[in-house]
């Protein structure tokens, strides 16, 4: 760094710049379009503030997703990603705009509508309920109730051993246990637009490489458009396209390398200290 | 012998469509309907005529008794006394439950006394279901109390279920362990309307390596109230826990009161309670797997309950 500049006019001109490009490939993209947001706004109520005003989580992102193609959402804590990916579910209400599904609005439509437009979501972190099982979430997914089918789907996902069929979606379960039963939920549900939000939390090293290779192949296989919320560098790897919110607006997408500058500027990686820039202390977090 | 309403409530309370195979004794409006007895289980009338005895004999292995009690004729209040003789190392099912149908403006009720002596590593599983139904308005209440004495190494599991219907209900549970003896109660009760519902619940460890585990679910509909109240009175070297959860939907009220009595330093006792409505993340979660908010409250209600 030259001395004049500092740190932080540096990452706003970068992120200038990105928004321009951003704004640039909107154009290109309408074509394929699948899922639309037109000046998407979230705002509450500041309570930490001093005047105590709204405040936008979310400030009017305009973006379009393609069809079939594996989208991360990556930036650092409180930027909006959950928010972001919890309003296109449902499960938080637009403040402003308009989301478009296929062509058509949703934004009015309830969860249980979206869900069954074709969108799923895995929340980051998944309910837990007394008395019921991963074969009942299994059902209510799919409304399939017998044996060879639920064992057929528990195949397909492949990282659900038989064992949790049976069990109880309870307390008892592991942080790790839990995100694979609500992974398998939402890939059950045979989705077309289908929202992961930090899947990768809880899961132990060894099964992340799977788990991003199962999302592929679904994507493959059934052209499910993904959306994984993640920092984890084996999801950035796998993208098609990487994309970086700060303060509720996306400042960057693209693929990851171009992704790399502005993602050390906005210090999403946590361990720069320790790797000394060096990259090499396994993740981007 | 058996009319509509008594099947109904038969298949409601005891799971049966027709007279049960081995042991039974069904009592219908306070009078003795049918009894049937088999090699290792004996049932008579006890001696002031107030109830049953059960005998099991020793070393029994997987038999059943039912004791289904039927009520559907108005202004009575049947009270029975009931004591099951389970010998030592007998493994035995015991399926009780009442059902109420009430026809008219007259109050109707039963209170089911029922203790149970369960011999040295014997196992017994009770299960309770209490239901009413029928168009008239009389009230319908139900007392059940059980009372359980563990010799050393018995096991008891008790599933009580209280499913709809009943206006108001005082259940008691009892139980005094015996050495590494061990005692599983789940109590589930729904009230709905102006219905209420007290449950109170003594577990006394006495012995030496003996454990306990109370859970209560209920759910409270409509302005109906529930109260709860469970004490572990450890006496000894032991394990207990009670689990109480109570769901508010509408303008339900609950009160929880689980109580811990650590009389030994070699006691470990611990229990969670928790009061509220359902938690929105299973809603939602429910909802974004294409269920409606009422399907989602159902569905949660029930694997609640379940």
């Amino acid at each position: 760094m030259d001395g004049e500049e500092t740190e932080d006019e540096l990452s706003i001109d970068r992120i200038r710049k990105a928004t321009y490009i951003h704004n640039a490939q909107i154009l290109r993209e309408k074509a394929n379009s699948m899922l639309e947001l037109q000046k998407v706004y979230f705002t509450v109520q500041d309570t930490e503030g001093s005047d105590g005003g709204p405040r936008n989580i979310i400030d009017g992102i305009d973006y379009v997703f393609e069809d079939g193609k594996f989208y991360v959402i990556t930036g650092p804590n409180g930027s909006g990603k959950t928010t972001l990916a919890k309003l296109i579910m449902g499960v938080n209400p637009l403040s402003g705009g308009k989301i478009l599904f296929n062509g058509q609005n949703i934004s009015a439509l309830t969860i249980t509508q979206r869900a069954k437009e074709g969108i799923a979501y895995s929340f980051q972190q998944p309910a837990r309920f007394k008395g019921i099982t991963f074969r009942d979430l299994l059902t209510i997914a799919t409304g399939i109730e017998e044996e060879p089918r639920l064992l057929e789907i528990l195949g397909r996902v492949g990282i659900c051993p038989l064992s949790f069929l049976d069990k109880e979606v309870d307390a008892r379960l592991s942080g790790g246990e839990i995100k694979k039963i609500e992974l398998a939920t939402t890939i059950a549900a045979n989705p077309k637009l289908a929202i992961y939000d930090e899947p990768d939390t809880g899961i132990d090293l060894w099964t992340i490489g799977p788990m991003v290779s199962l999302l592929k192949k679904e994507l493959a296989e059934n052209r499910t458009t993904t959306i994984v919320v993640s920092h984890n560098k084996a999801f950035l790897e796998a993208a098609d396209v990487v994309m970086i919110i700060n303060s509720g607006r996306i400042v960057y997408d693209g693929d990851l390398e171009g992704a790399m500058p502005l993602l050390d500027d906005l210090s999403v990686c946590t361990y720069r200290n320790s790797c000394e820039g060096e990259r090499d202390a396994g993740c981007y977090r | 012998m058996l009319d509509a309403i008594d099947r109904a409530l038969l298949k409601t309370v005891a799971e049966l469509e027709e007279l049960p195979k081995g042991a039974y004794n069904i009592r219908k409006n306070g009078k003795l309907l049918d009894r049937h007895v088999s090699a290792n289980i004996n049932i008579e009338t006890n001696e002031d005529e107030t109830g049953i005895i059960v005998k099991i004999k020793p070393g029994t292995k997987n038999e059943s008794v039912h004791i289904p009690v039927i009520l559907s004729q108005a202004g009575l209040y049947d009270v029975v006394q009931n004591a099951f003789v389970i010998g030592d190392d007998a493994e035995v099912t015991i399926i009780a439950g009442c059902g109420i149908h009430c026809g008219s403006s007259e109050p109707e009720g039963h209170a089911g006394i029922h203790e149970f002596k369960v011999g040295k590593n014997a196992k017994v599983t009770y299960v309770e279901k209490h239901y009413a139904s029928g168009e008239g308005t009389g009230r319908r209440s139900l007392n059940p109390t059980t009372k359980v004495f563990l010799a050393e190494g018995a096991r008891a599991e008790m599933e009580l279920t209280q499913i709809g219907g009943v206006d108001d209900t005082h259940r008691v549970n009892e139980a005094v362990l015996g050495p590494n003896s061990l005692l599983l109660i789940t109590e589930r009760v729904l009230t709905d309307g102006e219905q209420t519902a007290v449950s109170t619940n003594d577990i006394v460890m006495k012995g030496r390596g003996s454990r306990a585990n109370m859970i209560s679910r209920s759910v409270m509909k409509g302005n109906s109230k529930q109260t709860f109240y469970a004490t572990i009175d450890a006496q000894n070297q032991c394990y207990g826990h009670i689990e109480c959860d109570a769901i508010i939907m509408d303008n339900g009220t609950n009160e929880t009161m689980p109580s811990l009595k650590a009389g030994h330093p070699d006691a470990e006792l611990t229990h969670e309670a928790s009061i509220g409505k359902i938690a929105n993340d299973q809603l939602t979660k429910l909802m974004s797997l294409g269920l409606t908010y009422d399907q989602a409250v159902n569905r949660i209600i029930q694997g609640f309950l379940k």
